[in-house]
Formats: structure tokens, sequence, C-alpha cells
């Protein structure tokens, strides 16, 4: 029954592209690939406290008020925690696994898991790449 | 600083209505409270509406067959903690004299919105990588188990628990069935190691609540602490699972102002829009210590007729979980519990309750916020 409710009524809130609505400013942590290897995740980090984010346009550190330059952050960390997602979520279809990534030096990041496996907490993980604009991590 | 007091509360029934206008089910719960409190409707000096889902304008759209023109009316948008934020506006209010009588409403008809599970926030990072509340859930329950030995039957525990008390609540979505473990345990995978049966359902409903001043009414309840917190940063730095921290903010802010620790309470209505939501709710309210919240309904320590007891009502694993509405569903359970007119499924002692209601999904904060209220009977 739940499936047939809200069929051919386009009245998702803000779905984004990916369940087919329109398109929204991409808020997902930048990946730049580097010829040479030096791949790093992009963002800020405070001028003072050292804090790291992965969003960019902030207008402070959210953690001290100083202000923020921009940053490149190793693309390797440990896994916080993970689990495997078994329904389908937007474009996006099951299995999939997803994990908090803390990044050596850097901040959580939520990345995909390019096996849809859980690993044991503190597992050492590297980001790979990306899909479709998620990051992409495996062991 | 003046008494705040709730007068009365109401609810329309938590299922599946896409075929009602939402301002229905919003006027069902209100004349309920309306009636309850004893009041008519002019005696209402201001509306405080929790939704999230809208329509825009709901306030008013809702306003329009209440016959209560010009007073003072806004909407709280806080996630499934909007109306409880809502709540906590008006009692706010009360105390401090800005009005004598305030209703607030809490309404969400998600059905006409979404066809199976709620699509994340596109504008968010998290959601623009397609990680589902039950996904978030699943990661603190993961990263639970791994630290603390949570058993895949302890989280079991807890739907069996609030699924068999939603039996007995006769304006539940599910009341059809009290699984065991074990069948909760085989139902459809959903994120790992959370189940169907340990997700609630996405709902329709409303309810609502009238808070005024001591009017010396003995079928008043006191409003002992009323304790909203904003999201905090969650991040790398923090070895606390997701909601947890906000959640502990509110409680300390709320036992502090009612002058009582955790073992007083004697019945809860908590946000357990997920099974490990429940567990981890109870640890930051201090009922359990950190890493002991699995064992609380396993060991019946709140099953309905255990110590303390937790979602007498069947909770959001069977109520449903309209977003806006859920607050004020919880507030409106624990009011009956404490006039001990919560007819099967009351519970034994009931001097003071308390409800709990934490509202998040925003990426890298703890939550968007979170209120505790705690109620009581007068002396
Ligand atoms: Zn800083």
């Amino acid at each position: 029954m739940t499936s047939e409710l809200g069929v051919g009524r386009p009245t998702k809130r803000r779905p984004g592209a990916a369940v087919g609505g329109l398109p929204v400013a991409d808020s997902r942590p930048v990946l730049d690939r580097s010829d040479d290897g030096g791949d790093a995740v992009l963002g800020v980090r405070c001028t003072a406290c050292r804090y790291p984010a992965a969003q960019t346009g902030i207008p402070w550190c959210p953690a001290c008020y100083a202000p923020v330059a921009p940053e490149r952050f190793a693309v390797t960390g440990t896994a916080w925690s993970s689990t495997v997602v078994a329904i389908r979520v937007g474009q996006r279809r099951p299995p999939f696994g997803l994990a908090y990534l803390d990044l050596d030096d850097g901040p959580r990041v939520l990345v995909h898991l390019a096996e849809p496996a859980v690993v044991p907490i503190g597992t050492r993980l590297r980001i790979t790449g990306t899909d479709d604009g998620d990051l992409v991590a495996s062991a | 600083m003046s008494t705040a007091m709730v007068w009365g509360v109401g609810t329309s029934d938590y299922g599946l209505f896409p075929e009602r206008r939402v301002e229905s089910l919003a006027w069902e719960a209100v004349a309920e409270a309306v009636r309850d409190a004893g009041i008519t409707p002019g005696e209402i000096d201001a509306i405080v509406v929790g939704s999230v889902f809208g329509p825009p304008g709901v306030a008013t759209r809702v306003q329009r067959g209440l016959g209560i023109p010009g007073v003072p009316v806004w909407t709280v948008e806080n996630a499934c903690a909007s109306s409880t934020s809502a709540f906590h506006e008006a009692v706010e209010a009360v105390r401090f004299g800005r009005f004598g009588c305030v209703l607030v409403l809490g309404v969400d008809q998600m059905s006409t919105l979404f066809s199976g599970a709620i699509v994340p926030e596109a504008t968010d990072p998290e959601g623009a990588s397609s990680l589902p509340l039950p996904g978030l859930y699943a990661l603190a329950a993961q990263r639970y188990v791994g630290e603390f030995g949570v058993t895949p039957e302890q989280l079991a525990a807890v739907a069996v628990k609030n699924k068999r008390n939603g039996l007995d609540n006769p304006r539940a979505q599910l009341r059809t069935s009290a699984p065991t473990t074990e069948e909760v345990l085989a139902s459809r995978m959903i994120a790992e190691p959370l189940t169907m049966l340990q997700c609630c359902p996405t709902s329709d409903g409303a309810g609502a609540a009238i808070v005024g001043g001591d009017r010396g009414n003995r079928d008043d309840l006191l409003v002992e602490a009323s304790a909203m917190v904003s999201g905090a940063l969650w991040d790398h730095r923090s070895d606390d699972v997701w909601g947890y921290a906000s959640v502990a903010r509110a409680a300390e802010k709320a036992f502090a102002q009612a002058g009582r620790p955790p073992s007083e309470i004697d019945v809860m209505e908590v946000h357990d829009a997920f099974t490990i939501g429940e567990i981890l709710t109870l640890e930051a309210l201090g009922i359990a210590p950190r890493g002991k919240g699995a064992e609380l309904a396993p060991a019946g320590h709140t099953t309905r007729d255990g110590a303390q007891p937790v979602n007498p009502s069947g909770g959001l694993l069977s109520r449903g979980h309209p977003l806006g509405a859920t607050g004020t569903a919880q507030i409106a359970e624990v009011v009956w519990q404490l006039r001990g007119r919560a007819g099967p499924r009351q519970v034994a002692r009931h001097g003071v309750g308390l409800v709990e209601t934490m509202g998040g999904g925003a990426a890298g904060m703890d939550g968007n916020a979170c209120v505790v209220t705690i109620l009581s009977t007068q002396p």
C-alpha cells in the first residue's frame, strides 16, 4: 500500500536530481585527484585551533571563531563506524556500504565502501575515488 | 516567573491518511485538547505549531477552521522535535507572563509526500550521499556493538517491548501483532544491524496541548521542567555517537530545573524512531550508565510493569512517526498516564513523567534540537 502513496505527485520535498527532482548545489566533500598520487580531500582548517572541516565557505572556525584557510586533507583514516544499507535510497540501489571515516589529521567524512560489508571499528581505510560525487573508500 | 501547567491534550489517530486534508488531522487533535482543557477556543491567546513538512502556512490553514482570529501564531521546525519545541515556547511564554493560554499543535502528513522511505535532504552532504535516517542510526548502533558488545537480541528487545505496548494503544498505526525477538531479527534488513521491525513507520497525524497558568484545577499537570537545546558540532573529536550529546545536554538542564534525579521519573515517552535510539536516549537521560542502556528492556526495567516504564504507548515504533506531531503525541500519552487514565496501558506509579524528543539529520551536528520535558501531578 505504501508504495502507491505519493505516486505521480510531484510533492517530494527538495529531492535533488538523484531522485528525479531539480538539481541542488552539491555540498559533499571534494576529492582532488592528482597525477603524482597526492590525492586530497579539500576543505578548510582553522588558523588558530587547527579545527578541520570538509565544508567550505564557512564564515569562521565553528570551534573558536578564528579565520579559516583552505586545506588539503589526507585520504587515509580510520573507520569510526560502518553499515550496509539494504534499501534503495534515491538512485542508490542496495546493498551499499557506508562508513564514517575519521581522516588522519582531518575531519570525519561519510564515505561509500567499495565493498558493501561492515568493517571493524578502527579499520584503516583509504579514499580511492568518487562515485557520482560520493567519496568511495576501501580497506 | 509563574507556573506553567498543561490544561489538556488531544491527538488524532496515527496512520496513513493520504485522503484526508492535513488540517482535518489538526482540527481533530485541537478539538479534543480544547474539550479536555475545559476551555472555549476564544480563551486561546496564542498558537504555536510544530511541523516539518508543512504545507507552508499550515498554522494559518489550521487556524481557518478554529475561529481564533488575530492572535500571535508561529510555526517551529526542529525536525522530530518540532512540536516539543513548540510546547517549550508555549511553556516559556506562560512562565514569563506573555500569554495566559497557549495552543500547541504538532501536525504532519507524510503519506502524501513520500512513497516508502523518506528521501534524505539533498542539500546536505550526508543526504546527497544517500544516507537515510535508518542508516545514520545504524552507524550509531554499529559503533555501540563494537564498543559495548550490544547484541542483536538486546536491540530487538526494545521493539518487542514497544510493539507489545502498542497493542493497547487504539490510536497507534501498528497494533496488529507483538513480534518475538526472533521475528524482529528475521524481518527485512534495512541498514545493518537494524531490521524493519526496529524502524518506526512514517505516518500522518496531529497532537495538541493547551498550556496555561495555575488555575487550581487538580487535573492540570505541572510543568516541572522544559529544556530545549539545539545541535552542536558532531565531528572527529567526539566519542559520543550521533545524537547522544544533544539529549544529554537537554536532560541535564531539565533535571536541574525540576530538582530531581533520573531515578525519580515514573514513566517516560522517549524518541524510539529506531531501537538503538531508545537505548542511547535512556543512557543520555541518566536512566542507565553508558554502555548499559541495552540491558534495560531485556531486564524488564522499562516494561510497562517495570520500575521505570518507557514508551507505554508503544512509542514511535508502534504509533508511527509523523515528525512534527510526535512530540505532542508523547506529551499527550504522559498526561494520560499521570492522570491515571491510560486504560490498559496504565502504569502503576504515575506521579512524575518525562518526555524526550530528539530531532536530527543535519550532517556534522549532534542533532537539530532536543527537548526534554518533566511533568508531574500536583502535590
Ligand atoms: Zn578554531
